[in-house]
Protein backbone atom coordinates (compact mmCIF):
# COMPACT_ATOMS: atom_id res chain seq x y z
CA UNK A 1 0.00 0.00 0.00
CA UNK A 2 2.75 2.37 0.80
CA UNK A 3 4.71 1.48 -2.62
CA UNK A 4 1.13 1.97 -4.18
CA UNK A 5 1.35 5.64 -2.32
CA UNK A 6 4.63 6.68 -3.42
CA UNK A 7 6.28 4.88 -6.31
CA UNK A 8 4.15 8.09 -8.15
CA UNK A 9 6.24 10.43 -6.62
CA UNK A 10 9.83 9.27 -7.34
CA UNK A 11 10.08 11.38 -10.29
CA UNK A 12 10.64 15.62 -9.89
CA UNK A 13 8.15 16.35 -12.34
CA UNK A 14 5.30 14.13 -9.95
CA UNK A 15 6.31 15.92 -7.06
CA UNK A 16 5.80 19.53 -8.68
CA UNK A 17 2.22 17.96 -9.54
CA UNK A 18 1.70 16.69 -5.78
CA UNK A 19 2.95 19.99 -4.55
CA UNK A 20 0.25 21.93 -7.13
CA UNK A 21 -2.42 19.39 -6.45
CA UNK A 22 -2.17 20.33 -2.87
CA UNK A 23 -2.24 23.98 -3.39
CA UNK A 24 -5.61 23.38 -5.06
CA UNK A 25 -6.78 20.83 -2.54
CA UNK A 26 -6.34 23.31 -0.15
CA UNK A 27 -7.53 26.44 -2.05
CA UNK A 28 -10.27 26.04 -4.12
CA UNK A 29 -12.33 23.90 -1.01
CA UNK A 30 -11.80 26.96 1.08
CA UNK A 31 -13.25 29.91 -1.66
CA UNK A 32 -15.82 26.99 -2.21
CA UNK A 33 -17.40 27.10 0.98
CA UNK A 34 -18.51 30.54 0.62
CA UNK A 35 -19.34 29.70 -2.98
CA UNK A 36 -21.67 26.91 -2.08
CA UNK A 37 -23.53 28.53 0.81
CA UNK A 38 -24.21 32.04 -1.28
CA UNK A 39 -25.48 29.40 -4.32
CA UNK A 40 -22.51 30.52 -6.43
CA UNK A 41 -21.83 27.49 -8.02
CA UNK A 42 -23.11 28.07 -11.48
CA UNK A 43 -21.09 32.07 -11.30
CA UNK A 44 -18.45 29.61 -10.16
CA UNK A 45 -18.43 27.15 -13.04
CA UNK A 46 -19.03 30.08 -15.72
CA UNK A 47 -16.33 32.12 -14.44
CA UNK A 48 -13.71 29.27 -15.02
CA UNK A 49 -15.07 28.84 -19.09
CA UNK A 50 -14.91 32.59 -19.40
CA UNK A 51 -11.52 32.98 -18.18
CA UNK A 52 -10.36 31.34 -21.45
CA UNK A 53 -10.73 34.13 -23.06
CA UNK A 54 -8.59 35.32 -20.52
CA UNK A 55 -5.93 33.11 -21.39
CA UNK A 56 -5.82 33.32 -24.57
CA UNK A 57 -5.39 37.52 -24.70
CA UNK A 58 -2.50 36.91 -22.60
CA UNK A 59 -0.83 34.79 -25.59
CA UNK A 60 -1.85 37.12 -27.78
CA UNK A 61 -0.50 39.97 -25.95
CA UNK A 62 2.77 38.66 -24.19
CA UNK A 63 1.34 39.23 -20.48
CA UNK A 64 1.54 37.04 -17.91
CA UNK A 65 -1.29 34.33 -18.53
CA UNK A 66 -2.21 34.69 -14.61
CA UNK A 67 -3.20 37.80 -15.21
CA UNK A 68 -4.64 37.81 -18.40
CA UNK A 69 -6.72 34.98 -16.44
CA UNK A 70 -7.74 36.93 -13.75
CA UNK A 71 -8.85 40.24 -15.82
CA UNK A 72 -10.89 38.21 -17.69
CA UNK A 73 -12.77 36.75 -13.98
CA UNK A 74 -13.34 39.87 -12.90
CA UNK A 75 -14.29 41.01 -16.42
CA UNK A 76 -16.77 38.46 -16.29
CA UNK A 77 -18.08 39.06 -12.62
CA UNK A 78 -18.63 42.95 -14.26
CA UNK A 79 -20.63 41.82 -16.61
CA UNK A 80 -22.80 39.48 -15.17
CA UNK A 81 -23.51 42.45 -12.94
CA UNK A 82 -24.53 44.60 -15.64
CA UNK A 83 -26.81 42.11 -17.16
CA UNK A 84 -27.98 41.71 -13.67
CA UNK A 85 -29.63 45.21 -14.00
CA UNK A 86 -32.08 43.70 -16.42
CA UNK A 87 -34.64 42.89 -13.47
CA UNK A 88 -36.98 40.56 -16.17
CA UNK A 89 -33.68 38.47 -16.64
CA UNK A 90 -33.26 36.14 -13.40
CA UNK A 91 -29.18 35.57 -12.19
CA UNK A 92 -28.59 32.25 -13.70
CA UNK A 93 -29.66 34.07 -17.06
CA UNK A 94 -27.10 36.83 -16.63
CA UNK A 95 -24.46 34.89 -16.08
CA UNK A 96 -25.54 32.35 -18.98
CA UNK A 97 -24.78 35.02 -21.34
CA UNK A 98 -22.08 36.31 -19.91
CA UNK A 99 -20.23 32.97 -19.88
CA UNK A 100 -21.43 32.46 -23.53
CA UNK A 101 -19.19 36.16 -24.67
CA UNK A 102 -16.42 34.89 -22.83
CA UNK A 103 -15.99 31.61 -23.49
CA UNK A 104 -17.01 31.67 -27.01
CA UNK A 105 -14.68 34.33 -27.41
CA UNK A 106 -12.00 32.37 -25.85
CA UNK A 107 -12.32 29.75 -28.06
CA UNK A 108 -12.66 31.28 -31.38
CA UNK A 109 -8.90 33.18 -30.09
CA UNK A 110 -7.02 30.03 -28.83
CA UNK A 111 -8.03 27.80 -32.41
CA UNK A 112 -7.83 30.71 -35.26
CA UNK A 113 -4.90 32.51 -34.23
CA UNK A 114 -1.56 30.42 -34.84
CA UNK A 115 0.67 32.85 -32.55
CA UNK A 116 -0.78 30.76 -29.48
CA UNK A 117 0.49 27.42 -30.68
CA UNK A 118 -0.69 25.45 -27.65
CA UNK A 119 -3.97 23.19 -27.87
CA UNK A 120 -7.24 23.67 -26.10
CA UNK A 121 -7.02 20.92 -24.47
CA UNK A 122 -4.29 22.07 -22.48
CA UNK A 123 -6.78 24.59 -20.55
CA UNK A 124 -9.57 22.99 -20.80
CA UNK A 125 -8.67 19.28 -19.11
CA UNK A 126 -5.27 20.68 -17.12
CA UNK A 127 -1.73 19.62 -17.80
CA UNK A 128 -0.53 18.88 -13.77
CA UNK A 129 2.34 16.72 -14.89
CA UNK A 130 4.32 20.04 -16.43
CA UNK A 131 4.63 22.32 -13.94
CA UNK A 132 7.26 24.13 -13.39
CA UNK A 133 8.92 25.77 -10.15
CA UNK A 134 7.96 29.08 -11.93
CA UNK A 135 3.93 27.97 -11.48
CA UNK A 136 4.37 26.10 -8.36
CA UNK A 137 5.40 29.67 -6.92
CA UNK A 138 3.32 31.61 -8.58
CA UNK A 139 0.32 29.50 -7.27
CA UNK A 140 1.79 29.56 -4.04
CA UNK A 141 1.66 33.04 -3.64
CA UNK A 142 -1.82 33.49 -5.20
CA UNK A 143 -3.06 30.84 -2.42
CA UNK A 144 -1.31 32.35 0.08
CA UNK A 145 -2.86 35.68 -0.68
CA UNK A 146 -6.23 34.30 -1.00
CA UNK A 147 -6.43 32.45 2.10
CA UNK A 148 -5.03 35.52 3.81
CA UNK A 149 -8.26 37.33 2.05
CA UNK A 150 -10.68 34.70 3.66
CA UNK A 151 -9.23 34.84 6.95
CA UNK A 152 -9.16 39.45 7.12
CA UNK A 153 -13.02 38.54 5.92
CA UNK A 154 -14.49 35.18 7.16
CA UNK A 155 -16.75 37.13 9.92
CA UNK A 156 -17.51 40.17 7.97
CA UNK A 157 -18.28 36.88 4.41
CA UNK A 158 -20.27 35.19 7.41
CA UNK A 159 -22.56 37.78 7.78
CA UNK A 160 -22.86 39.19 4.72
CA UNK A 161 -23.66 35.77 3.10
CA UNK A 162 -26.53 34.84 5.75
CA UNK A 163 -28.40 38.48 5.92
CA UNK A 164 -26.68 40.99 3.13
CA UNK A 165 -29.61 43.48 4.57
CA UNK A 166 -28.10 43.51 8.40
CA UNK A 167 -24.82 43.51 6.74
CA UNK A 168 -25.29 46.16 4.96
CA UNK A 169 -27.15 48.18 8.18
CA UNK A 170 -23.87 47.35 10.27
CA UNK A 171 -21.61 49.03 8.28
CA UNK A 172 -20.10 46.12 6.49
CA UNK A 173 -19.14 47.16 2.93
CA UNK A 174 -21.28 44.22 1.14
CA UNK A 175 -20.25 45.49 -2.44
CA UNK A 176 -16.81 45.16 -2.42
CA UNK A 177 -16.57 41.88 -0.57
CA UNK A 178 -19.12 40.56 -3.30
CA UNK A 179 -15.94 42.01 -5.41
CA UNK A 180 -13.64 40.69 -3.19
CA UNK A 181 -15.16 37.04 -3.73
CA UNK A 182 -15.59 37.48 -7.28
CA UNK A 183 -11.61 38.06 -7.12
CA UNK A 184 -10.86 34.78 -4.88
CA UNK A 185 -12.91 32.73 -7.74
CA UNK A 186 -10.83 34.08 -10.24
CA UNK A 187 -7.66 33.18 -8.34
CA UNK A 188 -8.98 29.84 -7.79
CA UNK A 189 -9.70 29.47 -11.37
CA UNK A 190 -5.94 30.67 -12.29
CA UNK A 191 -4.40 27.90 -10.00
CA UNK A 192 -7.07 25.11 -10.66
CA UNK A 193 -5.41 25.98 -14.81
CA UNK A 194 -2.36 24.08 -14.92
CA UNK A 195 -4.73 21.11 -12.40
CA UNK A 196 -7.79 20.24 -13.25
CA UNK A 197 -7.93 22.39 -15.98
CA UNK A 198 -10.54 24.85 -16.29
CA UNK A 199 -13.52 22.56 -17.04
CA UNK A 200 -12.80 20.95 -14.27
CA UNK A 201 -12.13 23.64 -12.04
CA UNK A 202 -15.95 24.00 -10.37
CA UNK A 203 -15.23 20.63 -9.03
CA UNK A 204 -12.77 21.33 -6.64
CA UNK A 205 -14.66 24.83 -6.07
CA UNK A 206 -17.63 23.00 -5.53
CA UNK A 207 -17.53 19.43 -4.58
CA UNK A 208 -15.30 19.01 -1.83
CA UNK A 209 -17.63 22.04 -0.50
CA UNK A 210 -20.71 20.64 -0.95
CA UNK A 211 -19.31 17.35 0.66
CA UNK A 212 -18.52 19.42 3.96
CA UNK A 213 -22.10 21.08 3.57
CA UNK A 214 -23.64 17.58 4.19
CA UNK A 215 -21.66 16.98 7.28
CA UNK A 216 -21.56 19.91 9.56
CA UNK A 217 -23.37 22.87 10.56
CA UNK A 218 -20.49 24.85 11.85
CA UNK A 219 -18.36 27.10 9.10
CA UNK A 220 -15.42 26.59 10.59
CA UNK A 221 -16.08 22.69 10.62
CA UNK A 222 -17.30 22.83 7.53
CA UNK A 223 -14.14 24.74 5.98
CA UNK A 224 -11.93 22.63 7.57
CA UNK A 225 -13.59 19.24 6.05
CA UNK A 226 -13.60 20.40 2.64
CA UNK A 227 -10.18 21.46 2.95
CA UNK A 228 -9.87 17.67 3.78
CA UNK A 229 -11.58 16.75 0.99
CA UNK A 230 -9.84 18.38 -1.23
CA UNK A 231 -6.55 17.41 -0.33
CA UNK A 232 -7.13 13.90 -0.43
CA UNK A 233 -9.31 14.33 -4.01
CA UNK A 234 -6.49 16.18 -5.54
CA UNK A 235 -3.58 13.79 -3.97
CA UNK A 236 -5.50 10.45 -4.27
CA UNK A 237 -6.74 12.04 -7.72
CA UNK A 238 -3.23 12.43 -8.78
CA UNK A 239 -1.98 9.10 -7.41
CA UNK A 240 -4.70 7.32 -8.83
CA UNK A 241 -4.51 8.82 -12.74
CA UNK A 242 -0.63 7.26 -12.34
CA UNK A 243 -1.08 3.66 -11.58
CA UNK A 244 -4.48 3.85 -13.86
CA UNK A 245 -3.10 6.02 -17.09
CA UNK A 246 -5.75 8.19 -16.74
CA UNK A 247 -5.96 11.80 -17.24
CA UNK A 248 -4.84 13.46 -13.80
CA UNK A 249 -7.93 16.29 -13.69
CA UNK A 250 -10.49 13.96 -14.53
CA UNK A 251 -9.56 11.41 -11.92
CA UNK A 252 -8.91 13.90 -8.99
CA UNK A 253 -12.58 15.07 -10.42
CA UNK A 254 -14.20 11.48 -10.31
CA UNK A 255 -12.66 11.05 -6.80
CA UNK A 256 -14.65 14.78 -5.22
CA UNK A 257 -17.28 13.19 -6.53
CA UNK A 258 -16.85 9.79 -4.42
CA UNK A 259 -16.24 11.51 -1.63
CA UNK A 260 -19.82 13.31 -2.28
CA UNK A 261 -21.41 10.08 -2.80
CA UNK A 262 -19.61 8.81 0.46
CA UNK A 263 -21.13 11.76 2.48
CA UNK A 264 -24.81 11.75 0.83
CA UNK A 265 -25.01 7.93 1.45
CA UNK A 266 -23.49 8.40 5.19
CA UNK A 267 -26.26 11.63 5.87
CA UNK A 268 -28.94 9.64 4.20
CA UNK A 269 -30.67 8.16 7.32
CA UNK A 270 -29.90 11.52 9.38
CA UNK A 271 -31.95 13.32 6.82
CA UNK A 272 -34.09 11.26 6.23
CA UNK A 273 -35.72 11.48 9.97
CA UNK A 274 -35.63 15.15 9.51
CA UNK A 275 -38.86 16.89 8.35
CA UNK B 1 -40.09 58.66 35.40
CA UNK B 2 -36.82 60.79 35.48
CA UNK B 3 -36.46 64.23 34.13
CA UNK B 4 -34.07 62.81 31.82
CA UNK B 5 -36.50 59.98 30.51
CA UNK B 6 -39.42 61.98 30.43
CA UNK B 7 -37.47 64.65 28.27
CA UNK B 8 -35.99 61.76 25.75
CA UNK B 9 -39.64 60.36 25.87
CA UNK B 10 -40.62 64.23 24.23
CA UNK B 11 -38.21 63.53 21.03
CA UNK B 12 -38.84 60.85 18.42
CA UNK B 13 -36.55 58.22 17.72
CA UNK B 14 -38.18 58.21 14.36
CA UNK B 15 -39.34 61.05 11.93
CA UNK B 16 -40.53 59.85 8.53
CA UNK B 17 -41.87 62.38 6.46
CA UNK B 18 -43.10 62.08 2.37
CA UNK B 19 -41.50 58.68 2.60
CA UNK B 20 -41.96 57.29 -1.22
CA UNK B 21 -40.46 54.23 -2.54
CA UNK B 22 -40.73 53.25 -6.60
CA UNK B 23 -39.70 49.96 -7.91
CA UNK B 24 -37.97 50.07 -11.67
CA UNK B 25 -39.75 50.36 -13.93
CA UNK B 26 -42.30 51.93 -12.19
CA UNK B 27 -44.40 50.24 -9.38
CA UNK B 28 -45.61 52.48 -6.39
CA UNK B 29 -44.97 50.67 -3.46
CA UNK B 30 -45.43 53.71 -0.78
CA UNK B 31 -45.98 57.11 -1.45
CA UNK B 32 -46.12 60.24 1.39
CA UNK B 33 -46.21 58.04 4.34
CA UNK B 34 -45.87 60.48 7.33
CA UNK B 35 -45.53 59.73 10.92
CA UNK B 36 -43.20 59.59 14.01
CA UNK B 37 -42.62 57.02 16.75
CA UNK B 38 -41.45 57.85 20.06
CA UNK B 39 -38.96 55.84 22.34
CA UNK B 40 -40.81 53.00 24.00
CA UNK B 41 -43.57 52.75 21.88
CA UNK B 42 -44.99 49.28 20.88
CA UNK B 43 -46.42 50.23 17.10
CA UNK B 44 -48.15 47.31 15.13
CA UNK B 45 -47.86 48.39 11.37
CA UNK B 46 -50.91 46.67 9.76
CA UNK B 47 -51.85 46.39 5.89
CA UNK B 48 -52.48 43.22 3.49
CA UNK B 49 -50.20 41.27 1.66
CA UNK B 50 -48.24 43.46 -0.68
CA UNK B 51 -49.17 47.08 0.73
CA UNK B 52 -45.72 47.97 1.72
CA UNK B 53 -44.98 47.16 5.13
CA UNK B 54 -41.65 45.57 4.27
CA UNK B 55 -40.84 48.36 1.72
CA UNK B 56 -41.54 50.63 5.01
CA UNK B 57 -38.92 49.07 7.00
CA UNK B 58 -36.32 48.39 4.17
CA UNK B 59 -37.14 51.84 3.23
CA UNK B 60 -36.10 53.14 7.24
CA UNK B 61 -33.63 51.05 6.94
CA UNK B 62 -31.79 52.85 3.78
CA UNK B 63 -31.88 48.91 2.10
CA UNK B 64 -34.30 50.42 -0.65
CA UNK B 65 -34.00 53.84 -2.25
CA UNK B 66 -36.64 56.41 -1.17
CA UNK B 67 -37.65 59.83 -1.35
CA UNK B 68 -39.05 61.65 1.35
CA UNK B 69 -36.37 62.16 4.76
CA UNK B 70 -36.24 59.93 7.38
CA UNK B 71 -34.45 61.01 11.00
CA UNK B 72 -33.25 58.85 13.40
CA UNK B 73 -32.99 59.91 17.11
CA UNK B 74 -32.93 63.37 15.12
CA UNK B 75 -30.05 63.32 12.91
CA UNK B 76 -31.18 63.26 9.20
CA UNK B 77 -30.50 60.38 7.39
CA UNK B 78 -28.49 61.22 4.63
CA UNK B 79 -25.95 57.76 4.77
CA UNK B 80 -26.18 54.13 6.03
CA UNK B 81 -23.79 55.30 8.49
CA UNK B 82 -26.37 57.65 9.92
CA UNK B 83 -29.00 54.30 10.44
CA UNK B 84 -27.26 52.07 12.49
CA UNK B 85 -29.44 53.42 15.29
CA UNK B 86 -32.38 51.09 13.47
CA UNK B 87 -32.18 47.43 13.19
CA UNK B 88 -34.38 45.76 10.68
CA UNK B 89 -35.12 42.16 11.36
CA UNK B 90 -36.46 40.19 8.11
CA UNK B 91 -39.32 37.77 7.32
CA UNK B 92 -38.01 34.51 8.59
CA UNK B 93 -38.69 33.23 5.47
CA UNK B 94 -36.22 36.08 3.63
CA UNK B 95 -33.29 34.05 5.06
CA UNK B 96 -31.87 30.42 4.89
CA UNK B 97 -33.00 28.87 7.80
CA UNK B 98 -30.11 26.25 7.17
CA UNK B 99 -27.51 28.67 7.55
CA UNK B 100 -24.69 27.26 9.29
CA UNK B 101 -24.34 30.07 11.81
CA UNK B 102 -24.43 29.80 15.88
CA UNK B 103 -26.38 32.01 17.62
CA UNK B 104 -23.55 33.46 19.32
CA UNK B 105 -22.25 34.48 16.13
CA UNK B 106 -25.46 35.69 14.78
CA UNK B 107 -25.51 38.13 18.10
CA UNK B 108 -22.14 39.01 17.49
CA UNK B 109 -22.85 40.53 14.39
CA UNK B 110 -24.81 43.27 15.65
CA UNK B 111 -21.76 44.42 17.47
CA UNK B 112 -19.91 44.62 14.31
CA UNK B 113 -21.54 48.28 13.69
CA UNK B 114 -18.30 49.15 16.80
CA UNK B 115 -15.48 47.27 14.92
CA UNK B 116 -13.13 48.13 11.83
CA UNK B 117 -13.13 45.95 8.99
CA UNK B 118 -11.10 42.94 10.07
CA UNK B 119 -10.87 43.20 13.32
CA UNK B 120 -11.82 40.35 16.12
CA UNK B 121 -14.67 41.65 18.46
CA UNK B 122 -12.46 41.79 21.92
CA UNK B 123 -13.93 40.77 25.46
CA UNK B 124 -16.55 43.92 25.79
CA UNK B 125 -18.50 42.96 22.76
CA UNK B 126 -18.44 39.46 23.67
CA UNK B 127 -19.92 40.21 27.13
CA UNK B 128 -22.51 42.69 25.35
CA UNK B 129 -23.50 39.76 23.02
CA UNK B 130 -23.78 37.98 26.15
CA UNK B 131 -26.28 40.48 28.04
CA UNK B 132 -28.10 40.80 25.32
CA UNK B 133 -28.46 37.03 25.15
CA UNK B 134 -29.40 36.84 28.65
CA UNK B 135 -32.11 39.97 28.27
CA UNK B 136 -33.85 37.45 25.39
CA UNK B 137 -33.36 34.42 27.64
CA UNK B 138 -31.46 32.29 25.20
CA UNK B 139 -27.81 32.75 27.14
CA UNK B 140 -27.34 29.11 27.39
CA UNK B 141 -28.48 28.29 23.33
CA UNK B 142 -25.30 30.72 22.54
CA UNK B 143 -23.20 27.71 20.89
CA UNK B 144 -26.49 26.20 19.09
CA UNK B 145 -26.70 25.95 15.33
CA UNK B 146 -29.46 28.85 14.54
CA UNK B 147 -31.42 26.24 12.71
CA UNK B 148 -32.09 23.97 15.56
CA UNK B 149 -34.14 26.98 17.12
CA UNK B 150 -38.11 26.73 17.44
CA UNK B 151 -39.73 30.22 15.39
CA UNK B 152 -40.04 31.93 18.96
CA UNK B 153 -36.29 31.25 20.03
CA UNK B 154 -35.43 32.03 16.55
CA UNK B 155 -37.23 35.31 16.68
CA UNK B 156 -35.50 36.08 20.32
CA UNK B 157 -32.14 35.29 19.11
CA UNK B 158 -32.61 37.94 16.39
CA UNK B 159 -34.16 40.36 18.85
CA UNK B 160 -30.35 39.70 20.91
CA UNK B 161 -28.74 40.86 17.83
CA UNK B 162 -30.48 44.41 17.42
CA UNK B 163 -30.01 44.91 21.46
CA UNK B 164 -26.20 43.98 20.94
CA UNK B 165 -26.17 46.63 17.79
CA UNK B 166 -27.66 49.26 20.60
CA UNK B 167 -30.38 50.09 18.69
CA UNK B 168 -32.79 52.60 19.68
CA UNK B 169 -35.46 51.39 16.56
CA UNK B 170 -35.89 47.90 16.60
CA UNK B 171 -38.35 46.47 12.72
CA UNK B 172 -40.03 43.29 13.00
CA UNK B 173 -41.39 42.37 9.89
CA UNK B 174 -43.62 39.73 10.77
CA UNK B 175 -42.09 38.13 14.19
CA UNK B 176 -44.98 36.44 15.09
CA UNK B 177 -45.88 34.74 11.93
CA UNK B 178 -45.42 30.90 12.27
CA UNK B 179 -45.04 31.32 16.04
CA UNK B 180 -47.70 29.66 18.30
CA UNK B 181 -50.16 31.39 20.61
CA UNK B 182 -48.02 30.83 23.89
CA UNK B 183 -44.97 32.12 22.40
CA UNK B 184 -46.24 34.78 20.67
CA UNK B 185 -47.85 36.24 23.79
CA UNK B 186 -43.97 35.61 25.53
CA UNK B 187 -42.39 37.33 22.75
CA UNK B 188 -44.96 40.07 23.08
CA UNK B 189 -44.45 40.55 26.59
CA UNK B 190 -40.81 40.36 26.01
CA UNK B 191 -41.29 43.21 23.39
CA UNK B 192 -43.15 45.36 26.00
CA UNK B 193 -40.09 44.65 28.64
CA UNK B 194 -37.66 46.10 26.42
CA UNK B 195 -40.00 49.22 25.18
CA UNK B 196 -40.50 50.10 28.73
CA UNK B 197 -36.72 50.47 29.08
CA UNK B 198 -36.81 53.29 26.08
CA UNK B 199 -36.36 50.92 22.54
CA UNK B 200 -39.06 51.67 20.36
CA UNK B 201 -40.58 48.86 18.65
CA UNK B 202 -42.50 48.51 15.07
CA UNK B 203 -43.79 45.09 14.01
CA UNK B 204 -45.23 44.43 11.01
CA UNK B 205 -48.37 41.72 11.87
CA UNK B 206 -51.35 40.16 9.93
CA UNK B 207 -53.13 39.80 13.25
CA UNK B 208 -55.76 42.36 13.72
CA UNK B 209 -57.04 40.61 16.66
CA UNK B 210 -53.09 40.74 18.45
CA UNK B 211 -52.64 43.70 17.21
CA UNK B 212 -56.02 45.04 19.13
CA UNK B 213 -55.31 43.83 22.65
CA UNK B 214 -51.30 44.04 22.38
CA UNK B 215 -50.10 47.30 20.71
CA UNK B 216 -51.17 50.66 22.34
CA UNK B 217 -50.50 52.56 18.52
CA UNK B 218 -51.13 51.23 15.01
CA UNK B 219 -50.24 52.33 11.90
CA UNK B 220 -52.31 50.84 8.91
CA UNK B 221 -50.84 50.98 5.77
CA UNK B 222 -51.73 50.31 2.29
CA UNK B 223 -48.79 52.18 -0.30
CA UNK B 224 -50.29 54.99 1.88
CA UNK B 225 -50.68 56.10 4.94
CA UNK B 226 -54.42 54.98 6.19
CA UNK B 227 -54.42 55.49 9.14
CA UNK B 228 -52.29 56.29 13.03
CA UNK B 229 -53.12 55.88 16.32
CA UNK B 230 -54.96 54.20 19.27
CA UNK B 231 -56.16 50.39 17.66
CA UNK B 232 -59.65 51.67 18.71
CA UNK B 233 -59.23 54.62 15.94
CA UNK B 234 -56.64 52.97 13.66
CA UNK B 235 -58.78 49.77 13.74
CA UNK B 236 -62.19 50.53 13.27
CA UNK B 237 -64.59 49.64 10.46
CA UNK B 238 -63.22 52.29 8.18
CA UNK B 239 -60.19 52.64 8.48
CA UNK B 240 -60.18 48.55 7.69
CA UNK B 241 -62.11 48.76 4.79
CA UNK B 242 -59.60 51.44 3.43
CA UNK B 243 -56.79 49.42 4.23
CA UNK B 244 -58.06 45.59 3.31
CA UNK B 245 -60.48 46.82 1.28
CA UNK B 246 -64.27 45.18 1.65
CA UNK B 247 -64.11 43.96 5.53
CA UNK B 248 -64.05 40.13 6.08
CA UNK B 249 -65.03 38.61 9.65
CA UNK B 250 -61.68 38.10 10.23
CA UNK B 251 -60.34 41.55 9.77
CA UNK B 252 -63.34 42.80 12.15
CA UNK B 253 -62.22 39.87 14.82
CA UNK B 254 -61.50 41.24 18.09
Amino acid sequence: MIDWLTDPYQTQFMRHAAVTALLIGVLAPTIGVWVVLRRLAYLGDAMSHGTLAGVAGAYLTGISITIGALAAGVTMGLLVAVFDRQRRLGHDSAIGVAETLMFATGIILISRNDRIGVDLTHFLLGQIVTTSTHDIVVNSALTAVALAIVAFTFSDLRNVTFDAGHARQVGIPVGPLRIVLIVLISITVVVSLGTVGLLMSVAMLVTPAATARLLTNRIETMTAVAVAVGVVSSLGGLTASYHLATPPGPTIALVTVACFAAATLATLPRRRTTP
Amino acid sequence: MTNDHQASREHPVLKVAGLGVTYPPATMALADVTFQVHPGELVAVVGPNGAGKSTLFKAISGLVAHHGTVELCGNHCHHQRDRLGAAYIPQRNDLDADFPITVGQLVLAGRRRFLRLGQRPGQRHRQAAHDALERVGLADLHRRPLSTLSGGQMQRAFLARALAQEAHLILLDEALSGVDQPRAEALLDLFGDLARSGTAFLIATHDLSLARRRFSRCVAINHRLVADGSPDKALDPASIEATFGAPTTSNYAA
